[in-house]
Formats: C-alpha cells, structure tokens, sequence
C-alpha cells in the first residue's frame, strides 16, 4: 500500500466514519455541532497545495486514517509522565495546573483555589453540563466547522478540552499553566481551549504543548483549537508554547476577540515537532482594544514551520503590534504569513508588524509574506521584514575582544532573543526565559 | 625577523579594500613603553591600516608581515589577535542591540582568562573601572552602544581596553566626538593604563589629544603610505600649517 499516494484525496480511510465515539460526547447541541462538523470536514476537499496559506506546507502533512482504533480511548499501556507536572509544582508554589494527559486524562492541580472567586478551570466535557449555558454560548463561535477542513476536524472530534471562565472584575493574579501532552506513539490529540475572561478582569495563560516521540517510531498528531475571549476592559496574556518532540506533527488554530478597551498580550514560542502549521489571530471588535504578539521561533534539523498571524481590525481607535522572529539553522525552514486587515468602518487604527528572521547558516530558508488588507485612509500601519545572517561585522567586533567565533554567534542570537524577552511583561519573560534559553543551547 | 626589542612591530603593509589598494607598504617599530601617533588627512587609510591589523574582515592584507611580542599575529583571527594582547578602540564602534555591556565585557575578559577562569571578581573590576572613567552604573545593563551617543561609545572604548589590559593598544581617533570634559577624563583613563611594558598607537586629527597624552614619534600617513616621521612637535607644526608642506616634501623626495 502506498499511503503517500493517496494521501492527497480524500480517500475513506481520512474520512471521519459515523460510528466515530466523540461525537456522541456531550449533550444534544453539542453532539448535533459535532455530527456538522464531520460532514463538513468530510466534504471538505483537502486544500489544493499552493492554495492560500498552504503555499510551504503540504496539507496532506495532516491528514489521519481514522480507520484504525480511536485515539482518545485510554491506552493502559501507556503511564502518564508525572516528570513535568512534579517539576512544575516544585517550581511554581501557586500550583495551579492542568494536565492533559494525553488523551487519556486532564488533571487538575490547585484550580479549586480559584474556585471560591468564582473562577472556573475544569474539563471541556465537564463544563458543557456544568456550565452550560457559558459553553453552549461561546463554543465554536470563533473556530468551528466552517473555519477550515483541520478546524472543521477538530470541531467534531475534541476529546482534550479545558474551559477557563474568569468573571467579571476578578484578577487572577497568577498564570494558570495547562500542560498539554502528546499522545502515544502514531496517535492523534485533539485538543480544544476556551477561555472566557469577564469585564475587567485579568488572566494569565501559558499553554504548553509537549511530549511525542523522539525515536523513529511513526510520528504522532495533534490538532488543536483555542478560542479566547476578551471582554469589555478586561486584560489577557496567553502564552501558546510548542516545545514537542521531533516526531510530532502539530497543527493549531488560534482565534481570539477583544471588546471595547479589552488588551491581549499573546507570545507564541514555536520550538519543536517536524511539521508545525500555527495560525494566531485576534480580532479587535470593540473600541480602543490593544493587542501585542510577541512570538519566537527557533528552527533547527530538518524542522519545517509555517506561521500566520492575522490582526483584525473591526473597530475604531484599535492598536495591534506583532513582534515575531525566527533563528534557523541546519536545513530547517519556516514560512511567516503577517495578515493585518482594517475595515472601512475602523476609524484612527494603529497597527505595526515587524518580522525578523535570523539564518544561521546557508542551506535554511525563511520565507515573509506580509499582506495589508486597509480598507481604511485613516490609519497609521508599517511593517517590515529582514531574512539575513548574523552581520560578519558584529561578529568581528566580539571577535575583536577575545570571543571565539562560536561563541560570538551565540551572544548574537541570544541578544537576538534576549531584547524580545525584554518586551514582555516581567512574570511571563521569568516563565518562559529558561526554555527560550534551553532551546537555544540545542539549537 | 622581528626585532627582539620591538613590542609590536608591522613591515611593508598592504591592505585592500574591495579590492581597490587603499594602504600600500607601510612599517613601523614600536617598542615597550612607547606611545606613537599616526596622523594624516581624511580618507589617507588610518583606519584601513589599524582595521587590517586587528583582523577585520574587510580589509585584506595582501602583502606584509606584522609581529607581536616576536609572535607573527598575520595567521591569526581576529579573536587570537585579542587574546594574543592586541585592541583596537574602534573610530566607529558597532551596536549590539540585546547584548548588555556588563555581559559583554563578562564574555570578553572571561575568554581572555580563558574559560575555566575564576570570575568572581568581575563586578568588583567592573565596577571601578566604570567609575574610573565616571560611566553611569546604568550603563552596564544597556545594549552595548544602542543608541550611545558618540563620545560614550567611546568611553565604553576605553572602558574595554581597561578592563582587557592588552600589550599593545591601536586607539583609532578616540578623542573624536568627546566633549572637553571627557576628553580630560577619558585621556586621564589612557595614561592610567599605559606603562613600561605596554604600548599605544594614537590615530588623531588634534593636538589636543596629544596634550594629555604625549606621543614620543609622531607619523604622517598620506594615500597610504607614512611620508614622514618626527618628534612631538611635528603634531604641532601639522596643526598650525595643515599636511599640505609634507606632501610637496614628500613628492620632492620621491621625484615625483
Ligand atoms: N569598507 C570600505 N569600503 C570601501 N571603501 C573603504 C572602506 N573603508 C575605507 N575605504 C576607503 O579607503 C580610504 C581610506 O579610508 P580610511 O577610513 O582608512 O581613512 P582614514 O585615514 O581613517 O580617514 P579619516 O581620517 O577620515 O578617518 C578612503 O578612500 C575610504 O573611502
Ligand atoms: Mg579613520
């Protein structure tokens, strides 16, 4: 059987089979969203390569049999890796953690002390009848079955879903961490997030992906989904980090919405997997909403990225600022696609997009596309790009002082990184520092 | 052969640049303890001469030889040069955007004390030589010359050379872009750092410079050669009557 030639076409064995168990998870309205969802991502051709955004990464790259046994049942074979929860738990007293185990599971540890404010972190699946009418009004409104043929997928399949819900003037002063852990060996995780963040109120999220294969075993999947939402005045900071293992294929859509004077800070780390296809975009809905992304993303062996940021402007006096750069090496490669787009009616926007791509060697490639929909005059708008080494002549003036070469170039790359950890606030910059720092020792 | 007595010593340099020759044939002898200075018109290829020393990558020397306390220092990178106890404050010293000046310097005094070296007395050293040169604590934690004005990149010049404590010091118009002031205190940091064993080759434009620190030979450069050499008071016959004299001299001199 030659899988690779067929995986272009929809065959049956990437068709989601009705007798697939998600979709008789949850309650009538969900199930009738999900059964929508696999007809449409059933129907869905597979987007034609070279098609918008899918112009540097085979969609095919994607695609899973669901032939074989479902992914989500428990594996017994399998122990949930205790390491990273226990050393994140030693290191953060607060403790307010979420595991996902791989499928299998989602752990929560310290999330009930939240709860007497009336803030809620807990499974999707619990929520849907726990707090039901929140989910039933948010879920799928920003990623659903019309959004894509991956999204639609994910919309009918989530099986690892976690819900925040911070009310109304509650400030949650310390990151909540979700540790989102690959499943076994050849699986596929859908994982699913929906943060609901009330009237000025405030929340920190980092979002951590890991796990999956280093060995040359088949390489496993996750499509993930995160919709946020940002009400009015309300202040949310979510860090979106990808530090999977080399065997690991990892698609994700974010999509995230800002009312009126809402802010958003969104960072996302891209450093690890084999294929990598991320798209953040947070549309500003409401006057005078701010949003900043602040994104790193280190290449190394034989890794492929494909990134798209897209800023939404929907509404009057809106700022956005993206903040994205890239260090390759090796023969990796990466495709950045910055969309900002203004709508006519979004009077005095400011938007800013800045992209830089560090190469550390010949034989990497970096590829920018900047696209500026402005339907609007007034508006203030740049962006720029630069793909280049390191400049020889930094390098000669560390030299000049002593330093070796090698070591030169890792100041270069570290200082590189080090003035965007700098443009973050102090409490997230402590928190992701170490592995921005640890990846780049590996790099 | 070098000249055992000669602490640093360069004969019969040739640099290009993109492959135009911008040097052609230049020597010189400076021995322990001597300070020499090296004057000349706009564009006459200081900077190309003390560029190529040190290494740069895009001054080629095609021809010449250079030693270093006897070691031929040619073959070597740029960063060997360093080690070997050469330094160069740059006329125009680079930013490093992301690199702070307290880790920079870390970086560069612990290579040149090797790298299982004892650092322990790094922020003390630091510390007081910033002070000494009357550079604000704060600068320690900025990017290394992002956005300094001219006279503080280079104190921060100067500040290195202090803390690298090299043989033999090429200062590159130094005194160019400082105020009155800092001229004082950053020429006052160069005398403190000069002594029997080490040496400095001043490229300057002013006497002034000179005032403070005083040169025992001075050079001409003129279109890449040295035409003439003299003691302190050529400086001054030079400021009051320009390079025009020493070029007719010159050509004289040749025939040409
Ligand atoms: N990197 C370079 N690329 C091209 N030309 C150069 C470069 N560096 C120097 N030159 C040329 O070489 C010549 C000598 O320049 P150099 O900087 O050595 O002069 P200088 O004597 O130091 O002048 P100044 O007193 O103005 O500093 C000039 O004509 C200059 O334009
Ligand atoms: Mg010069």
């Amino acid at each position: 059987m030659s899988r690779s030639s067929q995986k272009t076409d929809t065959t049956s064995e990437y068709l989601i089979p009705e007798s697939a168990p998600e979709l008789l998870r949850g309650p009538k309205w969900l199930r009738d969203a999900r059964e929508r969802s696999r007809r449409d991502f059933n129907k869905s051709p597979v987007p034609p390569r070279g098609l918008h955004l899918w112009r540097y990464t085979d969609p095919a790259t994607f695609l899973i049999p669901h032939d074989g046994p479902p992914d989500s049942t428990p594996d017994d074979g399998v122990q949930s890796s205790e390491g990273p929860v226990s050393e994140h738990l030693e290191k953060d007293s607060t403790g307010r953690l979420v595991h996902d185990v791989g499928g299998r599971d989602i752990e929560l540890h310290g999330a009930d002390a939240l709860t007497s404010r009336g803030v809620v972190v807990c499974r999707l699946s619990e929520a849907v009848d726990r707090h039901r009418k929140l989910v039933e009004q948010y879920l799928y409104q920003l990623i659903n079955s019309r959004s894509g043929k991956f999204e639609a997928q994910n919309s009918a399949l989530w099986n690892n879903g976690i819900f925040i819900f911070v009310p109304d003037s509650v400030r949650v002063a310390e990151p909540i961490h979700l540790l989102r852990e690959a499943g076994r060996s050849g699986s596929t995780q859908f994982h699913r997030l929906l943060i609901v963040v009330g009237r000025n109120a405030e929340l920190t999220v980092v979002d951590e992906y890991f796990g999956g294969d280093d060995s040359d075993r088949n390489t496993s999947h996750a499509n993930s989904a995160v919709e946020i939402f940002g009400l009015q005045e309300s202040r949310v900071r979510y860090v979106s980090l990808q530090r999977y293992a080399h065997r690991m294929n990892s698609y994700l859509t974010h999509r995230a919405t800002l009312e009126r004077g809402a802010t958003m800070l969104t960072v996302p780390l891209d450093f690890g997997g084999a294929v990598s296809k991320h798209n953040y975009g947070v549309s500003l809905v409401g006057e005078g909403a701010e949003s900043n992304i602040i994104g790193l993303l280190f290449a190394s062996g034989r890794q492929h990225f494909d990134n798209h940021t897209r800023h939404h402007h929907a509404a009057s006096r809106t700022q956005s600022n993206i903040d994205f750069k890239t260090v390759l090496r090796d023969k990796s490669t990466s495709a950045y696609t910055g969309l900002i787009r203004i709508e006519n009616e979004a009077k005095g926007c400011e938007a800013y997009q800045e992209n830089r791509n560090l190469l550390l060697n010949r034989g990497v490639r970096a590829e920018v596309i900047p696209e500026l929909e402005i339907l609007n005059e007034d508006v203030s708008c740049t962006h720029g790009a630069t793909i280049g080494p390191i400049d020889p002549l930094t390098i000669f003036y560390l030299k000049s002082r002593g330093i070796e070469q090698e070591a030169a170039v890792r100041m270069i790359v570290a200082g590189f990184v080090d003035s965007t950890l700098k443009r973050l606030p102090s409490d997230v910059a402590e928190r992701v520092a170490g592995f921005a720092h640890r990846r780049l020792e590996g790099l | 052969m070098p000249d055992q007595k000669a602490l640093f010593e360069f004969n019969d340099i040739h640099v290009e640049v993109d492959g135009k020759q911008i040097v052609s044939g230049v020597s010189l002898k400076i021995l322990p303890g001597e300070i020499h200075a090296i004057m000349g018109p706009n564009g006459s290829g200081k900077s190309s001469l003390s560029n190529a020393l040190m290494g740069h990558p895009d001054y080629a020397i095609m021809s010449g030889e250079a030693f270093l306390d006897g070691r031929s220092i040619l073959s070597m990178s740029a960063d060997e040069r360093s080690r070997a106890g050469l330094y160069l404050a740059f006329q125009y010293p680079l930013a490093i955007p992301g690199v702070t000046v307290a880790n920079f310097m870390r970086a560069a005094l612990q290579a040149h004390r090797g790298k299982d070296a004892d650092m322990s007395d790094f922020r003390k050293l630091f510390k007081a030589a910033m002070k000494a040169l009357l550079i604000d604590p704060s600068f320690a934690t900025r990017y290394l010359n992002d956005g300094f004005s001219g006279g503080e990149k280079k104190r921060i010049e100067i500040l290195q050379m202090s803390m690298l404590n090299p043989k033999m010091a090429l200062l590159d118009e130094t005194d160019s872009g400082l105020d009155i002031d800092a001229l004082k205190i950053v020429s006052e940091g160069i005398n403190r750092f000069h002594n029997d064993s080490n040496a400095l080759l001043l490229v300057t434009h002013y006497q002034r410079l000179l005032n403070y620190v005083k040169p025992h030979h001075v050079h001409v450069m003129i279109h890449g050669r040295i035409v003439k050499t003299g003691g302190p008071e050529l400086a001054l016959k030079l400021e009051e009557l320009g390079y025009d004299w020493v070029e007719a001299e010159y050509a004289q001199g040749t025939g040409a």
